[in-house]
């Protein structure tokens, strides 16, 4: 009775359960499937990703996933679906000009024949997968196989928008989102969102710029991205995961995939907070020139806008804001200096003060 | 609180001996269900990194995984995995560190059900026949609705706000007499029902723990009653099989057993099901039964707004009435309280206004809204009925308008008015000033390092209650565990 308790019981608020969105980025370049092909094929590496999906799923009813294939020259959505509209080739457009997605229980193509065995949900996000997935394929022509690298940056940018307009959507809807969060500007965001990226092939220099303002986007976000690369050498994506807080994985062997998920990736920004994730050893921090778009160790910097080249542009000026820059000598030698010598100062009375000759120091501001 | 009939569902889980969780591990559909609804979510992630590994591992492996600011949410999570038998650990040894590893028939379900295979259909067998074209997701929000609502009403009406609805329209005798041998409600001297402090945390509870409740009394009083025949332990299965069908399908009753069959009549009067008149032979889950394992114990879990917000703008008004604090049937904020005590919510729902004439004198009724204020008196009459001061505070925070929301978080201050808080519970403290916690006491400790240890391990795993460090006391709310650290402990000498 005789505490009457101060101030923690005024906030009584629910638990902290909010939902987990986690995109996943599918490379799915023919190329390199084929290259993998003897230790992973793509159809188990599918099966793979799957039970991944379904594992995030299982976490709770509130989560929400979604998959994209990062083709050779397009991004697709293979969960949740595009609808195709039999009447109508054009997908219907809301009045903010989305295309209207549809999870795949209201798609209008017949609904696989359910089964006993299957939760309903996992049941429809693999039927979803798989029948995108051999669209994609069928729609792939030669000519598409004559690009060699992926299109990674649409990927990444249709999971982004798609986690914005998650988390928007629950914030408009629930109050509670909104004020669990003490309003500050390093307040977590409302929803837990990340993005998987499963890679195979290498970076393509010329999608270095957009593929950087991705994850610029998704670090703002608070959007973690994580990846896995069986193949490849994908410099821009362990700087993607190095700037967001994500964790890279290089899979030594393909044929674990699951093993690398599971293990690795399944923990979400909320218990990565009490978990040790694995580090990126090193960190590939090279970037792309803007004028040819080759991966470069050391290169010129416009002073004016940060614009990199590989070499000096044309009549100095610069390819991005126009400045004309004057080129130092560039490559000669610097001149060394020898240093100068500093004078000790000699102390004068044992002690550092100056003479005053007063017992007490002069007050100094 | 002295009275404490309605269980949690997790208290009710631990009381369980580990053979019937062999059992309920059995159906994948049970393993996933208790896998979602009642472990945290570090705890999750422990049991998902350990499914696909083929050998146990060691404890001083899962200790690495984990920083070490977080050990004691590491220690609660393994404490519970233990409690509900997922994880086994060995026994200490001399000669071989302690290894972990999940429960054989809980990883082989758990497996299964991630990855879809195998012949069990414990994830419901759809029906083959036509689903008549009148039942669809609106249908079925609104029976189950309707049915909670009446159950709500029977609750919330015995005390001093008469409902306008008859005698006859309230829930079924059978659904009456539960809520009685729940002692949610109990029979006054005068012959008239009336409201215990257990009915009205059940009030209180979201939709989803509300359900819980009462399945789980009727799970007690069927498992006393022998001759019922029926196995709490298959009912409490078929009850997670149901939260993982999908919602607006229908489902196949002839491929139930005999003794699920007979349980559909009562999860009708419930509302977890719906069996259409012509056709008997077909049953679709509401929503109350697909949500069973969304949420956890909080007032009004962001789950749920999730899931509302997901599926189109009339569901979603629906799903948000259906699933809001309490079970108002009206959008869940709605209450605006002032620092002068004067009370005004923006409802029409009769139940709502109920339950807030338990604890406020209302003065006020328009049409959509109504005022009032709290005073000494109504809060004195509210903790008579055995109300108590955070029941109430709560009720309020749950429903608080998004406009209190929304100041509080520009002026960056509590949601509900400090003073009001305070002097709700001053009001209670005036007649009560003591809390009982039923639980254990341990004393007589031979030396000062048993009693620290024992007494930091019982603080670990979050039971301990209260300690005296000069006396070598303390106090703990649960022993199970704390005598099987006991018991290790001394063979470990």
């Amino acid at each position: 009775m005789d505490a009457v308790d101060v101030s923690e019981h005024y906030e009584v608020t629910a638990a902290d359960n909010s939902p987990s969105l986690l995109s996943i980025v599918l490379d799915t370049n023919p190329r390199a499937w084929a290259a993998l092909d003897s230790s992973l094929s793509l159809a188990q590496a599918i099966s793979n990703i799957l039970v991944f999906v379904n594992a995030h799923l299982a976490f709770s009813n509130a989560n929400q996933v979604a998959v994209i294939a990062a083709h050779v020259n397009r991004a697709v959505w293979l969960y949740p679906a595009l609808q195709r509209t039999p009447s109508s080739t054009a997908p219907t457009k809301d009045s903010s000009g989305d295309v209207q997605m549809q999870d795949a229980s209201s798609e209008a193509n017949p609904p696989p024949p359910p089964s006993a065995n299957k939760y309903p949900q996992f049941a429809q996000i693999e039927s979803s997968v798989f029948s995108s997935l051999q669209t994609l394929m069928a729609e792939t022509t030669v000519q598409d196989l004559d690009q060699l690298t992926t299109q990674l940056s649409g990927a990444l940018t249709l999971a982004l928008c798609r986690i914005n307009k998650a988390a928007q959507a629950l914030s408009s809807s629930d109050t509670t989102l909104s004020n669990a969060a003490p309003v500050n500007a390093t307040a977590p965001p409302p929803v837990k969102g990340r993005i998987v990226v499963i890679s195979v092939s290498d970076s393509d220099p010329s999608q270095y710029i957009p593929t950087m303002n991705a994850v610029f986007a998704a670090a703002h976000n608070q959007v973690a991205i994580d990846t896995i690369a069986l193949a490849g050498d994908s410099t821009f994506l362990q700087q993607a995961c190095f700037n967001t807080n994500g964790i890279f994985l290089k899979a030594a062997n393909p044929r674990g995939l699951l093993t690398y998920l599971m293990f690795g990736l399944i923990p979400d920004t909320e218990a990565r907070a009490s978990l040790i994730t694995p580090t990126h050893d090193t960190v590939d921090f090279r970037t792309a020139c803007f004028c040819h778009g080759r991966v470069v160790d050391t290169g010129y910097v416009c002073s004016v806008c940060l614009s990199i080249f590989c070499s000096p542009p044309e009549n100095a000026e610069c390819l991005t804001c126009g400045t004309v820059l004057a080129l130092g000598n560039y490559g000669a030698k610097p001149a060394v200096l020898p240093r100068k010598k500093k004078k000790k100062k000699k102390i004068a009375n044992g002690s550092g003060r100056e003479e005053t000759g007063s017992a007490t120091g002069t007050p100094r501001p | 609180m002295s009275i404490n009939p309605a269980l949690s569902l997790a208290e009710y889980l631990e009381r369980l001996p580990g053979t019937t969780f062999k059992k309920l591990y059995q159906q994948p559909s049970t393993t996933f269900a208790i896998f979602r609804r009642m472990l945290p979510h570090l705890a999750k992630t422990f049991v998902m990194r350990m499914l696909f590994l083929p050998h146990p591992m060691t404890l001083a492996d899962l200790d690495a995984w984990v920083k070490p600011e977080a050990k004691r949410k590491k220690d609660q999570s393994l404490s519970i995995l233990r409690s509900l038998h997922i994880v086994q650990i060995s026994a200490p040894s001399k000669e071989k560190p302690q290894e972990i590893q999940l429960m054989s028939n809980f990883k082989k379900s758990l497996r299964l059900a991630l990855t879809g295979g195998g012949n069990h259909n414990s994830f419901g067998v759809p029906s083959s026949l036509m689903v008549p074209p009148e039942i669809d997701l609106p249908f079925l929000d609104r029976y189950a609705r309707k049915k909670w609502e009446d159950v709500l009403h029977f609750v919330v009406s015995s005390v001093g706000y008469k409902s306008s609805l008859g005698e006859g329209s309230g829930p079924n005798k059978g659904v009456k007499e539960l809520l009685i041998a729940g002692q949610l409600v109990d029979r006054r001297p005068n012959g008239s029902l009336g409201i215990t402090q257990a009915g009205f945390t059940f009030l209180l509870q979201e939709a989803n723990a509300q359900v819980w409740t009462l399945l789980l009394l009727w799970l007690e009083v069927l498992g006393n009653n022998k001759s019922s025949g029926l196995d709490p332990v298959d009912m409490l299965s078929f009850l997670f099989m149901l939260a993982s069908l999908e919602l607006g399908r229908a489902y196949d009753t002839n491929a139930l057993t005999e003794e699920r069959r007979n349980m559909l009549p009562s999860l009708v009067d419930f509302g977890l099901i719906y069996i259409p008149q012509h056709k008997r032979s077909m049953f679709f889950p509401t929503r109350l039964a697909t949500t069973l394992t969304s949420g956890g114990n909080s007032l009004r879990t962001i789950s749920e707004g999730v899931a509302a917000a997901t599926q189109s703008a009339q569901t979603a008004q629906q799903s948000l009435g259906l699933l809001g604090g309490g079970g108002t049937g009206e959008q869940a904020g709605s209450v605006v309280i002032e620092t002068n005590y004067r009370l005004y919510a923006y409802t029409q729902s009769a139940l709502q206004i109920a339950v807030l004439a338990l604890f406020a004198k209302l003065n006020m009724r328009f049409p959509d809204m109504v005022a009032g204020r709290l005073s000494r008196a109504s809060i004195r009459q509210a903790i008579n009925f055995g109300i108590t001061a955070d029941q109430i505070i709560s009720y309020l925070s749950a429903h608080a308008h998004e406009q209190m929301h929304r100041t509080a978080a520009l002026t960056n201050k509590p949601v509900l008015p400090p003073t009001v808080v305070d002097q709700i519970r001053l009001w209670q403290l005036e007649n009560e000033r003591m809390k009982t916690t039923s639980g254990f006491l341990f004393r007589d400790f031979t030396d000062d390092k048993d009693y620290l240890d024992t007494a930091r391990f019982s603080e670990e795993i979050g039971v301990l209650v209260w300690r005296n460090d000069n006396t070598r006391m303390f106090f703990a709310n649960k022993h199970e565990q704390i005598k099987d650290f006991l018991k290790t402990r001394k063979r470990a000498e």
